[in-house]
């Protein structure tokens, strides 16, 4: 009893690598989401093209690949990352791509009845946007956003392959020393606890957002 | 015309194309203070398009729109003399019937909370609805969503108010309804411009009438002299295929 404490200890410590990266992941890459979105219905057509490639080349590589090169292909540029900031930055890039493009086909999918409405009440763009349009995008985004968001759980995993203690790198150790499968039972519980959360958490947001359905 | 009201509104030659499709053409008009003008015509005459133009949904091709002696040219203050109902009603779906109206004094006027909501409860009041303030817009009726977004526009307090088709989308029965409020907005001797298939309404409620066709203003006159023996053939072809 005592060993299986011991071990489930050691891979909540590991664990706290894995929230600390989720938890920077899912705030600043809602950011660039929203920000992305925007940039990409904005109408400025330099910006849209970067953009264009910005989701492009993340989207469409693996993430593994993406985290090697923040880690190891960067340092060759004279940018040299500790591996949680490595691999927090790829994460809020990788993941703000997908954002971008959910949130986008959100916006898009509001009817212009409700641009044309907010307009002839006076409203500017920056008031219609975030007092009609986004509020109502919210609603239509969370489904997608809730997948993304459990992938991340599963995702974080990666960042073990730049040597950093994360929950299932913690697990591992411990199967490699003590010659034992149970850490990752333990791993795959803590995973399951964690992945449950957020879908309970996405269900009461999109109960919220149905009230007026 | 009564010509010691002020004028509202001069349209002055107004053209409008989309690509190579001319869909307004030469459009001369004006508005007193307090008439109440009905725009008909068949589908496509452009009716929708010269209301939208008004209020700046639609860019102008070229001519002029005069608002209270003020040429529009973007300029927020004179948008906001206007308010505008729309044929699909518009309304926000993520806020309640009382949010809805207080919405933009809020948010444009700045207007305090209190106030507005004080503000909107008369009208919700006015337009029959004060009882569903706390309603989503998705739980009341097609006649009744349309009423409280004639109220939303009028939070904003316009001079004139703009309505574009307001009962097409409607079932029959609920016509009436939202017509009623119109009427008595009209009674009130508040300015209307009112684009319509409701040739009965039109015809009861309208100062003159305004007849569309093609993207040109066939007649502007009162409306027994478009109802009763009307000049022009088209005009007449069209009242047949109504009524």
């Amino acid at each position: 009893m005592d060993y299986i404490l011991n071990i489930t200890f050691f891979i909540l410590k590991g664990s706290i690598i894995t929230f600390k990266l989720y938890i920077v992941t899912a705030i600043f890459s809602v950011i660039l989401g929203v920000l992305g979105a925007l940039g990409k219905i904005s109408g400025i057509k330099f910006l849209e093209r970067i953009l264009g490639i910005y989701t492009w080349v993340f989207r469409g590589t693996p993430l593994l690949l993406q985290i090697f090169f923040a880690y190891y292909g960067l340092p060759v540029l004279g940018i040299t990352l500790q591996p949680f900031t490595a691999a927090a930055l790829t994460f809020i890039f990788n993941y703000g791509a997908y954002l971008v493009e959910i949130f986008r086909a959100g916006i898009e999918s509001i009817d212009k009845g409700q641009y044309e409405a907010a307009k002839v009440l006076g409203m500017n763009y920056r008031q219609t946007m975030f007092r009609i349009i986004i509020p109502q995008t919210i609603k239509r985004i969370l489904p997608p956003s809730s997948n993304e968001a459990i992938n991340l759980v599963k995702d974080s995993a990666l960042v073990a392959a730049i040597g950093l203690g994360d929950l299932l790198r913690a697990a591992k150790v411990i199967v490699t020393r003590d010659f034992t499968i149970l850490p990752f039972v333990i791993a795959t519980i803590f995973y399951l606890i964690i992945s449950s959360v957020i879908v309970t958490i996405f269900k009461r947001l999109e109960r919220k957002f149905s009230v007026y359905e | 015309m009564n010509s010691a009201k002020m004028k509202m509104l001069d349209v002055r030659n107004l053209n409008k194309s989309f690509i190579n499709n001319k869909v307004l053409k030469n459009i001369n008009f004006t508005v007193n203070e307090g008439e109440v003008i009905a725009i008909i015509g068949p589908s496509g005459s452009g009716k929708s398009t010269l209301l939208r133009c008004l209020i700046e949904l639609e860019e102008i091709g070229d001519g002029e729109i005069i608002i209270e002696g003020i040429s529009l040219s973007g300029s927020e203050k004179i948008k906001r003399k206007m308010g505008m109902v729309f044929q699909s009603f518009n309304l926000f779906p993520h806020k309640t019937v009382l949010e809805n109206v207080i919405e933009a004094p809020m948010v444009v006027e700045k207007m305090e909370r209190k106030k507005a909501i004080e503000i909107a409860e008369e009208l919700l009041k006015k337009v029959g609805l004060l009882e569903k303030r706390d309603v989503y817009p998705s739980r009341i009726s097609g006649g009744q969503k349309q009423r409280v977004a004639i109220a939303r526009a009028l939070a904003m307090n316009p001079d004139i108010m703009l309505f574009d088709e307001p009962t097409s989308s409607l079932d029959p029965e609920l016509v009436g309804e939202v017509l009623a409020v119109i009427k008595e907005l009209a009674e009130e001797n508040m300015t209307l411009i009112i684009v319509t298939h409701e040739m009965g309404f039109a015809r009861e409620v309208a100062d003159r009438i305004i007849f569309m066709d093609v993207g040109e203003i066939v007649a502007n006159t009162i409306p027994d002299k478009i109802f009763i023996n009307p000049e022009q053939e088209r005009i007449a072809t069209f009242l047949k295929k109504m009524i």
